[in-house]
């Protein structure tokens, strides 16, 4: 998919937009700061036969939902692993389970296959390009660091097979991509694995006992130990677009259409704990997973022209010859202020570098949204 | 940024909405959360009968009547609770005293809530199906109330709840509930409800909410006759208690978990199998398994690790050095473990002095041994998936009851002594064991612990006292789990209204009479043993003008009063054959039915079943009919005098004439059948002769072969085969048919072996004719009775034949082999076995008699009958054959007498003799050969047993010899028995 549909505004009236934004600070249309989000609505767990769901609802009206199924599935075995013997399971593996937080090594292999994401998008076709970029880019911040999978491990011969189905479930207005990663995000905050009963290598067991089922991103543990935990969480993947020097998060589709510059940038987040309830906050330390340059609408935009090229304004006619057609030509290369004109080439490095600083700035933009969602009632 | 969770609470009908989620493991693995909604409603009655709002509400069926409510207005009362009482278990309760349920003295009126019925479900089916037993019997009045879906009693599971903790308190709510309930209906006397509960936290809990609670123990003693009742709880089995008793290490090595179990299974690492133990060594178990052609040997107690007979268990296979050969004692518990003391259990060490001794022996032997190969794969328990434990029939072992407990009222631990050898003996803690010492008694087993050698149960109840002819009959039906109750009223409901005044009606216009063939005209009779009353079968036979003859095979028609599906047919499927024992019968189909109504009684008219052939003077079969009709038999004469009959010339009326060309028919049939290599086979067979007035056994006679029994066993066999090709024929996939299975060849290894060895013969099995032939040359001319003998060895290497649905096996497995018959079914008898009902319904619907039945042609409920007949049909045996031992011991009584007996099986400590004449079989010991104990050589190569010392002796197998049989009270199992004693050596 394009960003987004064709978008219905003049050049003129995207020229004013442009400047506007790029003000300093910036006047965005709805009247909102740079890093300031539309506000949403979320609720966790309103499909009661997923194993974890969620539903995010931004306030120009776009609704996602999510849900997350757990399916066991056997690992295919490789020739040369070692063979599966039922003594040494019991004994040296235990300490698996939770293998990633304790000390030693960690045996756990995950596998990219074990997610399988499907976006669903109304009004598109699930091979539109458009879609399959969407579930490319949200599964990519998810298997990017390897991490995710691991969690998915049971033991050397059992893993879980995650099926994520992600629907918009109202038309595409603005470009869908933030509010599908914050409701992918939610859905597997909330999202619980039955609980492992077997040990070792053995064929998986679980608990019947759903209320006994572990989160698989474990909440944290509002214990006083002395120990350091760490408490990763899901990725999220921003859409941030620059305008001029202007940095602007969580761009409507207006603003969108006259961005100079626009990222899909996917964090995650992860807490290390040291005990105190107060170091969470500044315990969280960001990881940046990918950055995606995203086409933005503007550049399909028509250009606007010059009351100096334009005939209605007195601008001789075409008669005139190649002497008018240098003047023009030079009139799109350089910008005249209040025409649109729609952005050219890629984007600044020195842009790029400052959006992805602003990102993971610590309690900035992407902390204020990951408490937000942390704050999120499950169940 | 604004979370927004949805509430609820603006839906009005929240409150009746709830659900429930656990996670599902199938079978193929997958796991799957589970969410179910659940609907309250507040039309769930309370049933009591003092209750008129629920009345009002309850739910009504068709007709526009509530169904009648069960628990009494005027429930009894305890000491406590003079007022009157409904009693509450919960999931425990029932788990650990079911027996105290299913007094009669006391326990009525119970409410069984649906949330301790599932969790009782999931905990162990057996009780589970005992207790909606107890629900649909009237007289007890226990109610089901399903607490889940009323909406004043269901609980929502909190946050941090364990499940049992919420049980627990669905339990409470629910009593707490009945107690408010109860109080509003404004009766005079309120019943208390009173929750049962062994569990501590709960019983407190419950005295916190101010309700009525009683642990087991508590409660029992508030009735009258509490002490006895008192019993039958087990041992509480508090985790702390068990911690602070026994500090010691356990005995047993652990079970694995079940996962773990599994996963080696599906690997092939473990092997899964039921278990069974030797009935000459209890210390000696084997198992199969699929995996191997052989069973694997499990020896000794550490390796059984507390599995008992009949338990699913898993098994982990030895090392090889571990391998033993299959042991040539014979080892019995009570004379190895005789004076183990049952208060002091598992201060010792887990493998006695004694049986450490026993085992010393066997391992020498085999080192002795020259040739090597012989050891066979060991393996040991590593855990059980299913215990198959019942009720078992015992008696008190008197060497382990204290001088002290022989008096008081004090609680006692002793030993129980299951009549069956092969299950260990139980520890039982009684207050009674003054009562019960010397009485036959039912226990169950409750557990085993591995710091416990043997298994702990409870007593149930006592039979009475030993050698009582009831209490040893019921024993019998008790262990051979034989239905023996009387019949139910909804099934006496089923029988014709006319009972006894039944009659086939006059008029042919009758809707009985319809389709129905009038045989009435035909010179049938009937030839069964004497005294035979349920007469299932007649016969007729008259030339034809074409020199053929028409021969007829009349079958009661049963299928004509027990119709699919109701009461009586349902009661006849579980009961799923007669059981003959020497002075009782318990039938399959009441009285009325089987030995009037159906019985094909003489000079009355009867409805029937025909099989009608034409056979050439040859026997071969032109054609066959099948057809209802309606007959007259015209004599009913036993085996004895259909013989004289045939055998006096004088006798020249068209009957005998008859009988006679049905003779001539049958020897033919016989040739053609041993032709084609059906094996005759061989089992001793005795009667036991009665007294008429007292009907106390007064001798023992050995079954005398007419030709007669052979002339209906002809027919019959071919009526058989006729109905099966039928069946088949209309419906290939679901005729109910009955197969006998090839033995392997492994199974005759030992007696080709034996055979070889003594006397030079040869058996051969490829085939079961080659078996047949080779059976007829293992003759001695010297000793008439060695063909006999090697036949009933070679009877025991079979495989047991069985019934099965034709579309679970492919046609070639539908032979049967002992009969050398391609294909075969029972037809003849539906009077006593369930099986030939459901051929008639068949062979009804495939003559086109009356429209299929769904359940005669549903595959999956057909393989679930054949899969219960085929277990009645051989409890049916056993118990038969364990009456009539029985009462060869009491024949016995008090006589000495010496009979000639061959050996037939030899160990290195002893032998086991047959008597034909009883048709007995006696172990005798080294021991009781001379005092004292002569030293023997066992070789096993050869089959010799040399003693020496005190006695000299060579005691070969096959050999005939003389001994001295006397009747004995065998100790172990309190049975008497014979005892024998070597006279001689021939």
């Amino acid at each position: 998919m394009a960003s987004s549909q064709h978008v219905l505004l003049s050049p003129a009236e995207l020229a004013y937009l442009h400047a506007s934004l790029s003000l300093t600070p910036p006047i965005r249309p709805d009247g909102r700061t740079p890093i300031q989000f539309r506000p949403l609505s979320a609720e966790t767990g309103i499909l009661p036969g997923t194993n974890g769901s969620a539903r995010i609802c931004f306030a120009d009206g776009t609704e996602a939902i999510v849900g997350v199924k757990a399916d066991v599935e056997r690992t295919a075995q490789r020739p040369g692993e070692e063979t599966v013997f039922l003594e040494g399971g019991a004994g040296d593996d235990e300490d698996d389970q939770e293998g990633e937080t304790k000390e030693g090594v960690d045996k756990r292999k995950g596998d990219a296959s074990w997610v399988e994401m499907t976006v669903e998008i109304p009004g598109l076709r699930d091979d539109d390009s458009g879609t399959a970029f969407l579930a490319a880019m949200l599964s990519e911040a998810l298997l990017a660091d390897g991490e995710f999978v691991k969690r998915l491990w049971i033991n050397r011969r059992f893993h879980w097979k995650l099926y994520l189905d992600i629907i918009l479930i109202s038309p595409p207005l603005s470009y869908p991509l933030p509010l599908l990663s914050l409701t992918t995000h939610l859905a597997l905050l909330s999202t619980r694995l039955p609980r492992l009963k077997s040990e070792g290598d053995e064929d998986p067991f679980f608990d019947d006992d759903w209320a006994a089922a572990p989160y698989l991103f474990p909440r944290p543990a509002h214990t006083t130990t002395t120990t350091t935990t760490t408490t990763t969480r899901p990725p999220i993947t921003l859409l941030v677009m620059a305008v001029g020097n202007n940095i602007i998060f969580d761009p409507s589709k207006e603003e969108l259409a006259v961005a100079d510059v626009a990222l899909a940038v996917s964090v995650a987040g992860s807490t290390a704990e040291t005990g105190k309830g107060e170091a969470e906050e500044a315990g969280r330390r960001l990881r940046l997973l990918s950055v995606r340059t995203i086409d933005p609408p503007s550049r399909l935009t028509p250009p606007g022209i010059a009351n100096a090229a334009n005939t209605a304004y007195g601008a001789s006619n075409g008669a005139v010859g190649t002497q008018k057609m240098l003047e023009a030509r030079t009139a799109e290369a350089e910008a005249v202020e209040g025409v649109w004109r729609a952005p050219r080439g890629g984007a600044k490095r020195m842009v790029l570098g400052a959006l992805v600083q602003k990102v993971l700035e610590r309690g900035g933009v992407v902390d204020e949204v990951l408490d937000a969602l942390e704050g999120v009632e499950l169940g | 940024m604004a979370s927004l969770k949805r509430t609820l609470g603006s839906d009005p009908l929240a409150s009746s909405i709830s659900s429930k989620v656990y996670v599902r493991s199938t079978k193929s693995g997958k796991v799957q959360k589970i969410v179910r909604e659940v609907y309250l409603r507040q039309d769930i009655p309370c049933s009591s009968r003092l209750c008129q709002s629920c009345l009002e509400t309850a739910p009504r069926d068709a007709v526009g009547r509530p169904t009648p409510f069960v628990l009494s207005e005027a429930p009894a009362g305890t000491s406590v609770f003079p007022q009157g009482h409904y009693l509450v278990p919960d999931t425990n309760a029932f788990l650990t005293a079911m027996d105290l349920f299913e007094q009669s003295a006391a326990f009525y009126d119970v409410i069984v809530l649906q949330i301790v019925l599932e969790e009782l479900r999931n905990r162990s089916l057996p009780l589970y199906n005992r207790l909606l037993g107890l629900t649909k019997s009237e007289d007890k009045r226990f109610y089901v109330f399903f607490n889940e879906f009323r909406l004043e009693t269901h609980v929502a599971r909190q946050e941090g709840e364990s499940v049992n903790d919420r049980n627990d308190r669905a339990v409470r709510k629910a009593v707490a509930w009945y107690g408010l309930h109860l109080t509003r209906t404004g009766a005079k006397k309120v019943p208390a409800v009173v929750m049962l509960s062994n569990d501590r936290d709960n019983l407190r809990k419950a005295k916190q909410e101010d309700i009525h609670a009683c642990s087991l123990a508590e409660y029992v003693k508030q009735l009258k006759d509490g002490d006895k009742l008192l019993d039958m709880i087990p041992e509480t089995q508090d985790q702390e208690t068990i911690k602070e008793k026994r500090p010691g290490a356990p005995l047993y090595p652990e079970y694995f978990t079940m996962s773990k179990m599994m996963t080696g299974v599906k690997n092939g690492l473990l092997h899964q199998g039921t278990f069974n133990v030797s009935p000459y060594n209890y210390l000696e178990g084997s198992i199969r398994v699929p995996a191997f052609p052989k069973p694997l040997l499990i020896l000794g107690r550490e390796n059984i690790n507390r599995a008992i007979d009949g338990d699913l268990v898993v098994v982990e296979v030895l090392p090889k050095d571990q391998w033993k050969e299959p042991s040539t004692q014979v080892i019995e518990e009570d004379a190895i473990t005789k004076d183990e003391n049952p208060d002091a259990e598992g201060t010792g060490d887990l493998v006695s002095e004694k049986e450490r001794k026993a085992l010393q022996e066997e391992v020498k032997r085999s080192h002795s041994k020259t040739t090597e190969g012989h050891a066979q794969p060991t393996a040991k328990v590593v855990g059980v998936v299913k215990r198959n434990w019942r009720q078992y029939v015992g008696h008190i072992d008197q060497s382990s009851v204290s001088q002290s407990a022989q008096q008081g009222r004090k609680q006692d631990t002793v030993f129980v002594m299951p009549m069956d050898r092969k299950i260990p003996k139980i520890r039982l803690r009684t207050r009674q064991v003054a009562e019960l010492v010397g009485k036959r008694i039912l226990v169950t087993i409750d557990a085993w612990d591995r710091s416990s050698r043997h298994p702990t149960g409870h007593f149930v109840r006592s039979l009475g006292e030993l050698e009582t002819k009831a209490a040893e009959t019921e024993a019998l039906l008790l262990e051979y789990d034989v239905q023996y109750r009387p019949f139910p009223k909804t099934v006496l409901d089923c029988l014709p209204k006319e009972g006894h005044d039944w009659k086939v009606p006059e008029s042919v216009e009758d809707p009985g009479w319809k389709d129905r063939e009038d045989l009435r005209g035909l010179l049938i009779c009937s030839i069964d043993p004497i005294g035979c009353q349920d007469i299932d079968d007649a016969l007729h036979s008259r030339p034809l003008p074409n020199g053929n003859i028409e021969v007829g095979v009349h079958i009661a028609d049963v299928s004509h009063f027990v119709r699919p599906n109701n009461a009586m047919d349902t009661e006849a499927s579980i009961r799923g054959t007669t059981v003959y024992m020497v002075d009782k019968r318990i039938d399959m189909l009441p009285m009325l039915l089987g030995t009037d109504l159906c019985s094909l009684k003489p000079y009355v008219e009867r409805y029937a079943f025909s099989v009608l052939w034409e056979l050439s003077p040859d026997a071969d079969v032109v054609n066959v009919r099948f057809t209802k009709s309606v007959i007259k038999s015209r004599e009913a004469f036993s085996y004895e005098q259909a013989q004289l009959r045939v055998d006096d010339h004088s006798q020249e009326d068209d009957l005998t004439k008859s009988i006679r060309t049905l003779l001539a028919l049958s020897k033919k049939l016989k040739q053609k059948r041993l032709d084609a290599g059906a094996l005759s086979l061989s089992s001793p067979e005795v009667r036991v002769q009665m007294e008429s007035e007292t009907s106390d056994p007064i001798d023992v006679k050995t079954k005398e072969l007419l030709d007669t029994m052979s002339l209906v066993e002809e027919f019959m066999l071919l009526a058989n085969v006729s109905v099966a090709r039928k069946i088949h024929e209309a419906f290939p996939q679901t005729a109910i048919l009955r197969r006998h299975g090839a033995p392997p060849k492994t199974n005759f290894d030992e007696l080709a072996n034996q055979l070889r060895v003594k006397r030079g013969l040869e058996v051969s099995v490829e085939s079961s004719r080659a078996l047949a032939d080779s059976l007829d040359t293992c003759v001695d001319p010297k000793e008439p009775f060695f063909n006999t003998l090697v036949r009933i060895m070679a009877t025991r290497c079979m495989m047991a034949a069985e019934y099965f649905c034709s579309g679970t096996q492919a046609y070639p497995e539908f032979r049967h082999y002992g009969l050398a018959s391609e294909i075969y079914t029972h037809f003849t008898s539906p009077i006593r076995r369930y099986a030939d009902l459901v051929a008639h319904r068949q062979l009804a619907a495939a003559i086109g008699y009356e429209a299929v039945h769904p359940t005669v042609r549903s595959r999956g409920r057909l393989e679930a009958v054949c899969k219960n007949i085929n277990v009645r049909h051989r409890n049916a045996q056993l118990a038969g054959r364990a009456s009539i031992a029985y009462y060869v011991g009491q024949a016995l009584r008090g006589k000495a007498t010496e009979e000639d007996g061959f050996v037939l099986k030899i160990f290195s400590n002893g032998f086991v003799v047959l008597v034909p004449r009883f048709g007995i079989e006696g172990l005798i010991r080294l021991r009781d050969l001379a005092e004292p104990e002569p030293a023997a050589e066992y070789d096993a190569e050869t089959y010799t047993l040399t003693t020496s010392g005190s006695r000299d002796l060579a005691v070969e197998l096959f050999q005939k010899v003389r001994v001295r049989v006397t009747d004995q009270k065998d100790e172990t199992t309190g049975k008497r028995g014979v005892k024998m004693e070597l006279v001689r050596v021939y």
